[in-house]
């Protein structure tokens, strides 16, 4: 049967250093990733039009997709047709890092004006748009966000476990679960907007819970530390497979119809859980063993 | 089970307060009316829409731009201030008419308040193209202490509180219910002013927000050599007491607004009404001018101001542009000839058009836009209905997903529907709740707000197997006792988790980042009833499903 059962690893096979290399190692890829687009690109992940300016115009007309992307004074950086339940003839048009502010606000007028009317429906279904200055100011505010929600959790760790090892090991994991689905982006090339912003953000949220959940059966409960580490794993795998399950689905149904806010916080947090698993119980695991055997001193 | 009712309560407290959450949400939502019937905040015309459209309507719950169609438009107040100038009462005047001539504005374009609770004023202008420097000079030619640096960029906020109102007023005389304006601070501390108007598309509302509205009427005659010059006689929406709605004249066939001239007397006896019908007296109008008006074309539509005879017009100015030029008619003129219009001060303002009408009255009506809004950094929103429509089916479909993916991966581990079905239900009544409440504050659900939902069943989800594996660690819960000690193991879990969702919120919550305070409201709030009312309940639930032999 399809059962799920969380699998008992046997950690004692390996050593600390082994089970620390894995996440370290994918964590150190994804900063070269970040990096190497950084010095290439300007930005460690592409801009979306939230951050970069520009638009984004959800048209409804009988034209093909490449008349679509023929239609306007500035190429698109992508168009993509709506797979949704009786809807057709729907696409989603994006244009990111345009200067022109005059520019973006014709857009939608040149879609009017170049795209076949779909029967009585409106040809621009749906438009937003930011000019780079605004642009600027969201990023700007993006950042201290997710630079506040780090601190703050960083903060909460240490209070809650009062000391430095196992609290370090929380925001190292943390910072890793960030990381790596921000090389994902860039990789895969999906632009940074608001919705992987607050993606990001509940990752933040997420991640911690399962580090919670191990350090406290590690830390302040009696037995074994196998048999603590066992416990805490089999909850909180269970509960972090659960988020990535719906995750999933939520990403790839939104991806399908359209709707990009959903889509990219379902597919943004996805792999952050992935991420987050990895790095839970490799990483924060070790650190803990290491903490337990040899770093508390009595 | 015990039949003492005390116990009862003492045992199951904990399912009781979610049942009564329940119950409350459930009332929020699907009463017509809902909890709190208060419509103060709508207007009439909306109250009446509203109650229509909840017949139609199967819950309380109202849908944002987003969910619902319309457009959202942001943009910051065009212009620049200095603060704590230091001034003599009767220099207030001065240096606002100092302000006009040497940086060559519009008397609408400069402005100096007075803050009377901590005597200072503040001086600003509403246009990009001065320079700071300049601007600082006119003013330290009055107080010496300011320079170039106390200018800051933005305008102060009793403008943006000004240019809210007028928007709003706007936005209703457009006739679509349901608008908000309002204003958000970023981080460098400058302000937006966010306009949202559901069913206006972003051309109708940009044109709405981007008209200053700044109303003139301008006498044009001869002066004392022959030469035609302009003299403004009644300006802004000081100078009208009332203004009626654009009207349409069947008889002569001619588009009007008709207006009343503010007759309120000041000290010396002058209102606006005697001091207009003496200019209209003193510059000829209501004698050799009377019909004496022939520069417009009304077919073209255009203006010709090179003419040979002498010409008596009134015209009408909207952000210095002629939109109309008409003559002085008989009877009016000669009531205002023998003194006494000024009893009765009304007149027609005539336009060539219908719309013409109609937007000057919208324009008098809500007095001009003190600082035109500044475009070059504007952000759009804006959804058609049909689309919206569809995105709400999209939502509850992606919302329905979810929830089954976590069912059925909850099934899976604990292939135990006494443990699995309490903690599904226990997630979907946290969603029941927190919507109730989207229902009883009236909040306006969009899609970042359904992602929201999605992620508290997420947490909900996560914290209710942390209760289970919990609860159920080492065998069977022989007593309440027992119980209660690993409850609350679990719940220090659960609420440390907790404790960083909504640090890790708390910023988008506050700050301005458009969609995503909706998201990060929804979770936060999510997170407090879950961790607060529902999965104590389930706790609760499963101790007497898993003691109940």
């Amino acid at each position: 049967m399809g059962y799920f059962d969380v699998p008992d690893i046997s950690y004692t096979r390996y050593t600390n250093r082994q089970l620390a290399a894995v996440p370290l190692a994918v964590l150190a890829v994804a900063l070269l990733i970040l990096s190497g687009s950084f010095l290439v690109t300007g930005t460690p992940v592409p801009l979306g039009m939230d951050f970069a300016g520009g638009a984004e115009l959800t048209v409804q007309t009988t034209s093909s997709q490449a008349e679509i992307e023929e239609a306007f004074s500035v190429e698109p950086d992508s168009v993509q047709g709506i797979q949704a339940p009786g809807v057709e003839n729907q696409y989603t048009v994006q244009f990111a890092g345009i200067e022109d502010q005059d520019a973006i606000q014709e857009l939608s007028s040149q879609a009017e004006a170049e795209l076949a009317q779909d029967g009585d429906n409106e040809i621009v279904q749906q438009e937003s748009t930011a000019s780079p200055s605004f642009a600027a100011q969201t990023q700007q505010t993006a950042l201290l966000g997710l630079g506040v929600a780090f601190a703050g959790m960083s903060v909460l760790a240490f209070l809650l476990f009062r000391t430095f090892v196992p609290s370090i090991a929380i925001v190292a994991s943390a910072f890793s679960d960030l990381m790596i689905p921000l090389a994902f982006m860039s990789v895969a090339d999906i632009p940074l907007s608001l919705g992987t912003v607050a993606a990001l953000l509940m990752l933040i949220g997420y991640s911690v819970d399962s580090d919670i959940l191990l350090n406290t059966h590690i830390l302040r409960r009696g037995g074994d530390f196998y048999e603590s580490t066992y416990r805490a794993t089999k909850t909180g795998v269970t509960m972090t497979v659960t988020s990535m399950a719906a995750m999933l689905v939520m990403g790839i149904a939104a991806t399908l119809f359209g709707v990009e806010l959903l889509a990219s916080i379902g597919i943004i947090l996805f792999v952050g859980l992935a991420a987050d698993l990895m790095n839970t119980y490799l990483l924060n695991l070790s650190l803990l063993r290491w903490y337990k055997f040899h770093g508390v001193r009595s | 089970m015990s039949a003492n009712p005390v116990g009862f309560v003492k045992e199951y407290w904990r399912v009781l307060l979610l049942a009564m959450f329940i119950a409350f949400a459930l009332v929020a939502l699907f009463i017509p009316g809902g909890i709190m019937a208060d419509d103060s905040l709508a207007g009439d015309l909306e109250e009446d829409e509203a109650n229509q459209s909840v017949e139609e309507r199967m819950t309380n719950i109202e849908y944002g731009i987003g969910l619902d169609g319309g457009t959202r438009v942001s943009a910051p107040p065009t212009g620049m201030m200095v603060d704590n100038i230091d001034l003599e009462s009767e220099q207030h005047s001065e240096l606002e008419s100092s302000l006009y001539t040497e940086l060559d504005l519009e008397t609408a374009d400069a402005t100096v308040r007075h803050h009377e609770d901590e005597d200072r004023y503040t001086a600003e202008v509403f246009v990009d193209d001065v320079s700071a420097a300049d601007f600082a000079a006119v003013i330290a030619e009055y107080d010496a202490d300011v320079s170039e640096d106390d200018v800051e960029n933005g305008v102060t906020q009793d403008t943006r509180d000004e240019m809210i109102r007028t928007i709003e007023l706007r936005v209703n005389e457009a006739g679509l219910s349901g608008g908000q304006v309002y204003q958000e601070a970023t981080v460098e501390g400058s302000y937006y002013i966010v306009t949202e108007v559901p069913g206006m598309s972003p051309e109708e509302l940009r044109e709405l927000l981007s008209d200053r509205g700044d109303v003139q009427v301008w006498a044009y005659y001869p002066d004392e050599d022959g030469n035609q010059t302009n003299e403004t006689v009644l300006e802004g929406e000081d100078d009208f007491s009332r203004v009626g709605v654009a009207s349409y004249n069947d008889e002569q066939g001619y588009n009007y607004v008709p207006v009343t001239v503010d007759d309120t007397e000041d000290a010396d006896g002058n209102s606006a009404a005697t001091e207009y019908q003496a200019a209209m007296n003193e510059y000829g109008f209501t004698s050799e001018g009377i019909q004496q008006c022939g520069i417009q074309d009304r077919e073209a539509g255009e203006f010709d101001f090179d003419h040979d005879q002498p010409q008596w017009c009134l015209l009408t100015m909207v952000d210095g542009e002629v939109v109309d030029a008409h003559s002085m008619g008989d009877r009016l003129g000669s009531n205002m000839a023998s003194g006494e219009w000024a009893n009765d001060p009304t007149f027609e303002m005539i336009t060539p058009t219908q719309q013409d009408a109609h937007q000057l009255a919208v324009n008098l009506e809500s007095g001009a836009l003190t600082a035109p809004l500044d475009f070059d950094r504007q952000q759009t929103f804006s959804v058609e209905p049909a689309l919206a429509d569809q995105f709400k089916t999209y939502s509850l479909l992606i919302g329905i997903l979810s929830v089954l993916t976590v069912s059925g991966m909850v099934f899976l581990r604990y292939r135990n529907p006494r443990v699995a079905a309490p903690m599904v239900i226990t997630a979907m009544s946290e969603v029941l709740i927190l919507l109730g409440f989207a229902a009883l504050i009236r909040m306006p659900l969009d899609l970042s707000h359904v992602a929201g939902f999605i992620a508290v069943v997420g947490t909900g989800v996560d914290d209710l197997v942390i209760i289970a594996d919990e609860v159920m660690d080492d065998g069977e819960v022989s007593s309440q006792r027992v119980f209660e000690s690993r409850f609350r193991k679990a719940f220090w879990v659960i609420g440390a988790a907790a404790a960083t969702t909504i640090i890790a919120m708390s910023p988008l919550a506050v700050m301005s980042l458009g969609d995503l305070r909706g998201f990060a409201i929804i979770t936060i709030l999510g997170v407090l009833i879950g961790v607060l009312v529902t999965r104590p309940a389930y706790g609760n639930i499963l101790q007497r499903l898993l003691t109940d032999k």
